[in-house]
Order: C-alpha cells, then structure tokens, then sequence
C-alpha cells in the first residue's frame, strides 16, 4: 500500500521553512508599515486615474481589480522565497532522498498565501467603502473565499515560474515582476480582457487571476450574492482548473530538471 | 572634481554588469501600456502625454530608491566601504559621481515609455517644446540625485529603514503626482505633495507637453532646484556624518 | 548483507567543458569494492574526484559509463532502492535549514525518508539525544557552532536508518576537539554495522579511523591498503635524520650521502643537522651506517606516516595537507 501521505507530510514539513522565512523577512512592524501600507497605497494610487478620467465606475473597476491583483501580487512573489530552496545547498540532499521533490517546493513558499488574502482583504473592505464599494456580510464571505482560490491557483503558476529560475537563479527578480506587469495588463486588473486583441486574451485565460477576479467583480457588481452564484461558481471552477493544471506542469517541470540535473552535474553539493 | 568623474566612470561599468537592479527599465514599457490601456478604455486618448510621463517619473524615483539608495549600503556589505573612505578622494564626490551616473542611465525611462506607446498603441506622444522638455527633464533630474543622496545616507545609517524601503514608492507617485495631478487629490494632501519635487516636475512636464505657453516656467523650475539642493545638502551632510561615525567608532549604523 | 556494500566498476564521468573550456574528466575508470559493515576511506587533494564519486553513489549525478551499485542495487537503474538505503552527510556550513531549528529540520528529513506519526518522533528524539544536541533541540539552526551544525548533519543523514553512510570532507573546519569527537560517532556506526564511505584529505582522519584507505587522484585510484599496511609498504620511504652535525662537514657529508644508492634527497636542517629521505629499502640501514662511520652519532630514523605516503604516490602539488 503506497503511503499516499507522504508527499502532503513532506509540504507541511517544508512549509516550516515558509512560516521562518516569513519572520525573516517582516517583522509584524515592518509587515503593517512596509508592506501593507504599501500596497493599499498603491491600490489608490491605480484608483486614483479614475479622477483623471472623470468617471466613479473607473474609479470602483480600478480599485477592485488591484486590490484583488495584490493576492497574484504576493503569490508571485514567492518565485524568489521558492528559489532560496536552492541557495540553501540542500538540492542534493532533496535528490538523493527516497521522496520526490516538488512536495518540498510546493510548500516552501505557503506564507504568501494567507498574507495575500490579508492584504488584499484589508484593502477591500477598510479601503472600500471610501471609494463607494460596499459589502453585504454575504458578498463579503463569497469575496473571501475566491481570494483564498485566486491566491492557490496564482501560487501554482509561480511555482511554474520558481522552476524556471531554479535554472537562472539570477533572474528570479526579472521573472517575477514581469510576470506581475503582465498580469496587471492582461487579466482584467485595469481595463476588461476584452480590450486587448484575440490572442493576448487568449494568453488571459491561462492565468488563474483573470478568472477569479471576473468572479470577483461579479459578485462586488450585483450587490447581492445570489443572482450572480453561477457566474462565480464558473469563474471559481475555471480558477482551480487553471490553477491545478499549473501545478502539474510544475511537478513535472521540477522532476524533469532534477532528471536533467542528474545528467549534466548541476546539482551542487555545499561549497 | 576627479572624484566625481572616477565615481562616474565606476558606476556606469559596475551597472553595465548588474543589469538585474535595474528593473525597473525592464517593467517600464509594460507600466506605459497600462497606462495607456486605461486611458484608451476611458475614452481619453488625449491623456496619453500623462500616460507616458507617469512610468518614466516611476522609473527615475523606482532605481534612486533601489540602486542610488542602495550605494554606501552595498559597499558596506562587500566590505569596500572602509577602502572608498581611506583613498584621497572624496568619498561625498565619489558618492555624487555615481549617483549621477545612476540617474542619467533611468533617464532612459522616458525613451522607454515614448517608444512602448508608439511600437504597441501607435500613440506617438508630441512634444511641442522640445528644448525646454529637456531642461525640465534635467532639472528634475538633478533633483532626483539630490533625493538619492539622502536615500543612500539614510539606508545606511537607520538599517531597519530598508524594511521600508518598498514602503517610499507608491505613497511618493500619489503625492508626486506622477499620474493624477494633485490638483485632482484632495485638499489636505497639497502641502505635503508640494514638498515633494515630484509634483512640481510632473505638473511642470506635462505643461510642456501641451502645446501652450507654459506658465511661470522660472519660478517653477527654481522651487525643484531648491528642493532638489536641500536635499542634497542634507544628504551630504548624512554622508559625511556617516563616514566620520566609521571613522570614530568602527560601525555605521544607529540603528 | 551479503553482497558488497558499494561495487563500482569502470565508472567514469565526464563533464562537458563550457564554451571554450575543455571536458573535464572527474572519474577516469574507477574500480572499487566496499564490503558491507567496512568503513572505508577516500583519500585525495581537492578536484579528486572524490565527490564527484559521492554524487554518482548518491544518486545525484548520472556516470558517463560503468557501472556503480550500493547494496546490490544499480545507481542508475535501481534508483529508488538505492536512495532507500543510503545516507549521505558533507561538511560546510550549507545544506541545512538555518532558521528553523534542529527538531525541525530533522523532522522534515525524517518526513522525507517516510517515517509517520511517533515512530517519526520518536527516531528525531533518539537522533538528538546520539548526538547530543537534546538541549539545543528547539533552537534555531542559525546560532549553531560548526561542530553542532557538522553533528546535526550527521543526524540528518542517518535519519532514514541508512545501511551505508557516504561521509563527504564530514570534518571540513571542524576544531581538532569536535573532530575527534566525530571520529568516535563514525566507529559507532561501524559498531550498528552500517558501511561507510568516509572521503577526506586528512590523513590522520583516515589513518584513525577507516578499515582501508583508498588513494585517489585526478580521477583515479592509485593504491588501496589498510592504513598501517599502507605505512609499512611505504616504509621504503623513510627518512635519516642526523643532528649535531659539526658545520663544517656538512657539505662533504651531504655529497657523500647522495652518492648511497636509494637516496632520493639530502638536506641541512637547521641548526644543525641533515635530513635525508630513501625509497629503497636497504637505503636506511646503508645511510645509518655511513653516518656512524663518519663519527655522527646523533641518528634517528622514522616511518612514514600516512601523510607522506601521500604525497610520495601522489607527487608534490604545492599543497599544504592538513595533520
């Protein structure tokens, strides 16, 4: 009888090294006044050209979509925690176990998921009501639970991402915050998939965000959560489809290059 | 004034290698389709002079904070700030020299934004006044250098003042008003932005980049110079007290 | 185990150079058998090959050809058997996860080699407690001193009860105490009968520990002896040291005994005295001689130690090896 645990025991176990990374990074100051001023600050900042535009529908659409696109934001943002994996010497080691690698790189990088949806949330609805955004307590659980899928599903497209950059570590930087400006410029985040031309909204749909945030904006546009219970369902299940099919395209994309690694030589030891 | 120059000349080799700090000249055109993207979605094409001033604004305040304020911080780190500080050369001119050298390289920024609108959007972006579009570019330049100077004094010196060093971008675009005018914001939020060189520039760019007169040119280009000195006389005042607490006590940071 | 522990045959591996740099050839038809409960030793300068050999046992690297197989399993085809059954810990200050502690980072690899529930537990509490990190259990791997962090090492890779133990430089940087120290560890696991493939450039590591030692340079295996046995065939290679040498005589004398068939090299040594090494055996005995003859009655020979040994076979590389 396989022990079909092991992988979930070995992400939980590596998800230790998410929570101490986590608190290496922030400190609960640093974390309230750096980062999360930060990102409300840039919310309203996007918002904001909706008064240059003279239009309170651009103002709410801007809003919505960047406080949503702050949980892809941090999501992403794990490429570079993911990568320390790397830095830390223990690839030979995770190699030469009898357990496979990408349950230790799925969970290396977990903290950014709750912290996305914090953020996010906080933006949403402290944040909302001054821009004329408003919740009932239902629309509100709804909104939080698609964060909460937005920020797995964008997690498994970083891991995508964290797999590439194990090969060019140098460019861990570079992939993610391209790979953030494209999101804000095709999934929805400014203007509506559909102004770009055929193809780039093809490329849309294959990020996990444009789904959740239509589901998103469904629910924050009806003012009542169940008219519109279809539309987010669908965008929720187009979200987790997208999300799950990134994650095996991340576990094959890990053993493949530990196979490669194996061949060329470039799984380095310590020193 | 050789100081200044070797600074200079350091710098632009050392950036020619590190091309991954300056990210910024990568996310640039992307930042300027966005922009533009929301302004054509709103109808207002005539924006597009702010949709391109906004990321190349973006761009020269994002690598101060990121590379010029990062300058002493690093060397410290590679351990070559004790070496900088013992040649007989100024260190505040080597400092100065680089920094220069920094903020001409983000000038490129603009080159970015203007071609990112033409080559995607076929927005091409006139600039009625072109000469006094570079001065005002210049000058805000070396406003922006003066600016960098005090960053670069204060991440060395306050270490915990990086943990916000993400924390200095967007709040200064709003109050810079680098995309929505702060006439546009709301009352309370004028006399801090007016402290900020930024919402002078960008007023002042866009002024530039319409097709009349510009109106109190002088004056307006002063207040950025004495923004832009202050700082740079307290960042050099920063500096020196930086070098002379190495000097005195073997450490940098307060802390 | 019945059969051979570690057999490789054969093995070679070769990188392939980078733009203009030419292949390098890390392993160049290595033969080695271990006999299981053995601890064998792998002696060599850096660039060896001796890690590269590691790897290839480990898993982590594909030979160019040959064959290499741990307990019986093919490394290349068998390798899930192989990674159930090895353990592998090199030294250095990487490879563990410093800001967790070292319960944690225990219990991750334990997880890893598919230990559960209190069995799981209970293995990282014996773990700990073998090498006395107990008390430091629940602190952060990142206050560590090099000794704990080389321990903690050990544990990890013994965590998943290995049946042979690759031991990489394990005592790089250690202080002479804790070095010591994880020489007893290593005849413990002699003592729970596991084999283990200890590499090193100190001699008296090898000399004090291992069962054989293994030469190796450049690629390939030059000798395999026990230590002692090592020595004493080496003891060709002894060395004449002279004292009190009246100054005068010291010229005529060290051109006298260059002329001794077997005499490989003759020096003064301050203040003064005169140092003469031989690879012959009957150089010694002739060296002494002449030496009485000449009035010099302050003689001493000495053995070779492993050290020496080494750097006969092996030739002078303008290193410095550590005692």
């Amino acid at each position: 009888m396989p022990d079909l645990l092991r992988p979930v025991r070995v992400l939980r176990y590596s998800a230790g090294n998410a929570w101490a990374d986590m608190w290496v990074i922030f400190s609960p100051l640093t974390w309230i006044l750096g980062w999360v001023s930060r990102v409300l600050v840039q919310v309203v900042f996007f918002a904001l050209i909706g008064l240059l535009l003279d239009s309170d529908d651009a103002v709410r659409y801007l809003f919505v979509g960047n406080a949503v696109m702050i949980t892809a934001m941090e999501a992403t943002m794990s490429v570079t925690t993911t990568t320390w994996e790397r830095r830390q010497g223990t690839m030979p080691l995770l190699v030469a176990a009898p357990t496979r690698l990408w349950p230790v790189f799925v969970g290396r990088s977990v903290q950014w998921l709750p912290t996305g949806v914090i953020t996010a949330s906080v933006a949403l609805f402290a944040l909302g009501p001054a821009f004329g955004i408003e919740w009932t307590p239902a629309q509100a659980v709804v909104v939080l639970a698609c964060l909460a899928v937005v920020a797995v599903a964008t997690y498994c497209f970083a891991l995508v991402l964290s797999a590439i950059v194990l090969t060019a570590m140098d460019l861990h930087n570079v992939i993610s915050n391209v790979a953030q400006a494209i999101t804000m410029l095709i999934a929805g985040v400014m203007v509506p998939v559909s102004f770009w031309p055929g193809w780039v909204e093809a490329i849309a749909q294959a990020l996990p965000l444009t789904h959740g945030l239509a589901a998103i904006r469904a629910v924050t546009d009806a003012r009542a959560v169940g008219p519109v219970a279809g539309e987010v369902a669908a965008g929720l299940v187009l979200t987790v489809g997208v999300g799950a099919l990134w994650l095996l395209a991340a576990a094959v994309l890990l053993e493949y290059l530990a196979a490669a690694g194996r061949r060329t030589g470039s799984i380095e030891f310590a020193e | 004034m050789t100081a200044l120059r070797t600074g200079f000349q350091f710098e632009m080799r050392v950036l020619r290698r590190s091309f991954g700090e300056l990210i910024a000249l990568v996310t640039a055109p992307l930042m300027t389709l966005v922009f533009l993207a929301v302004i054509r979605e709103g109808g207002r094409d005539d924006l597009a002079p702010y949709a391109v001033l906004a990321p190349a604004l973006i761009v020269l305040w994002g690598v101060a904070l990121i590379v010029s304020g990062e300058l002493i911080a690093q060397d410290r780190e590679n351990e070559s700030l004790e070496a900088m500080v013992a040649t007989p050369a100024s260190f505040a001119g080597v400092l100065t020299g680089r920094i220069t050298a920094v903020t001409l390289v983000s000038l490129t920024g603009f080159a970015e934004s203007w071609l990112a609108a033409f080559l995607v959007f076929n927005v091409a972006v006139p600039i009625p006044h072109p000469g006094l579009f570079i001065l005002i570019v210049l000058i805000t330049a070396l406003a922006m250098a003066g600016t960098a100077c005090v960053m670069s004094a204060v991440f060395v010196l306050a270490r915990s003042a990086r943990a916000f060093q993400n924390s200095l971008t967007y709040p200064f675009y709003v109050l810079g008003g680098v995309m929505v005018p702060i006439s546009l914001l709301p009352g309370w939020l004028e006399p801090i932005s007016r402290l900020v060189f930024l919402s002078w520039s960008s007023d002042l760019l866009r002024d530039a980049l319409s097709p009349a007169p510009v109106p109190d040119l002088a004056s307006r280009l002063a207040v950025i110079l004495v923004l832009g000195v202050a700082a740079y006389v307290l960042g050099l005042a920063l500096v020196r007290r930086t070098v002379d607490r190495l000097r005195r006590t073997g450490s940098l940071t307060y802390a | 185990m019945a059969e051979d522990a570690v057999e490789v045959r054969r093995l070679r591996r070769v990188f392939k150079g980078r733009r203009k740099s030419p292949d390098v050839t890390a392993l160049d038809g290595v033969d080695l058998v271990i006999p299981a409960g053995e601890v064998h030793g792998l002696l060599g300068p850096n660039g060896a090959g001796k890690t590269t050999l590691c790897k290839i046992l480990s898993t982590v690297l594909l030979p160019t050809s040959g064959h290499a197989s741990v307990g019986g399993h093919d490394v290349v085809r068998e390798t899930a058997a192989v990674r159930g059954i090895i353990g592998i810990v090199f030294g250095g200050e990487r490879g563990l996860y410093t800001r967790l502690t070292a319960r944690q980072n225990l219990e991750f690899w334990a997880a890893m080699y598919g230990l559960r529930g209190r069995t799981l537990r209970q293995r990282v509490d014996a773990m700990l407690g073998q090498i006395g990190l107990t008390e430091r259990a629940d602190d952060r791997v990142e206050g560590f001193s090099r000794g704990m962090k080389q321990r903690l090492h050990l544990a990890r890779g013994l965590i998943g009860d290995p049946q042979v133990v690759l031991l990489d430089e394990p005592t790089t940087g250690m202080d002479p105490v804790a070095a010591r120290e994880f020489r007893t560890l290593v005849g413990e696991l002699r003592d729970d009968g596991r084999t283990v493939l200890l590499t090193t450039h100190d001699m008296a590591e090898a000399e004090a520990v291992c069962d054989r030692v293994t030469l190796i340079d450049n690629g390939r295996l030059l000798a395999t002896e026990r230590p002692a046995a090592l020595s004493s065939w080496i003891s060709t290679y002894s060395r004449v040291d002279a004292r009190d040498v009246p100054a005068e005589r010291v010229p005529q004398l060290i051109g006298e005994l260059r002329d001794i068939p077997g005499v490989t090299a003759v020096r003064a040594i301050q203040p003064s005295g005169i140092r003469v090494e031989t690879d012959a055996v009957d150089a010694a005995p002739q060296v002494i001689r002449h030496l009485l003859d000449s009035g010099i009655n302050s003689v001493a020979t000495s053995t070779p130690d492993l050290e020496e040994v080494y750097l006969h076979i092996i030739g002078e590389r303008g290193l410095r090896v550590s005692r």
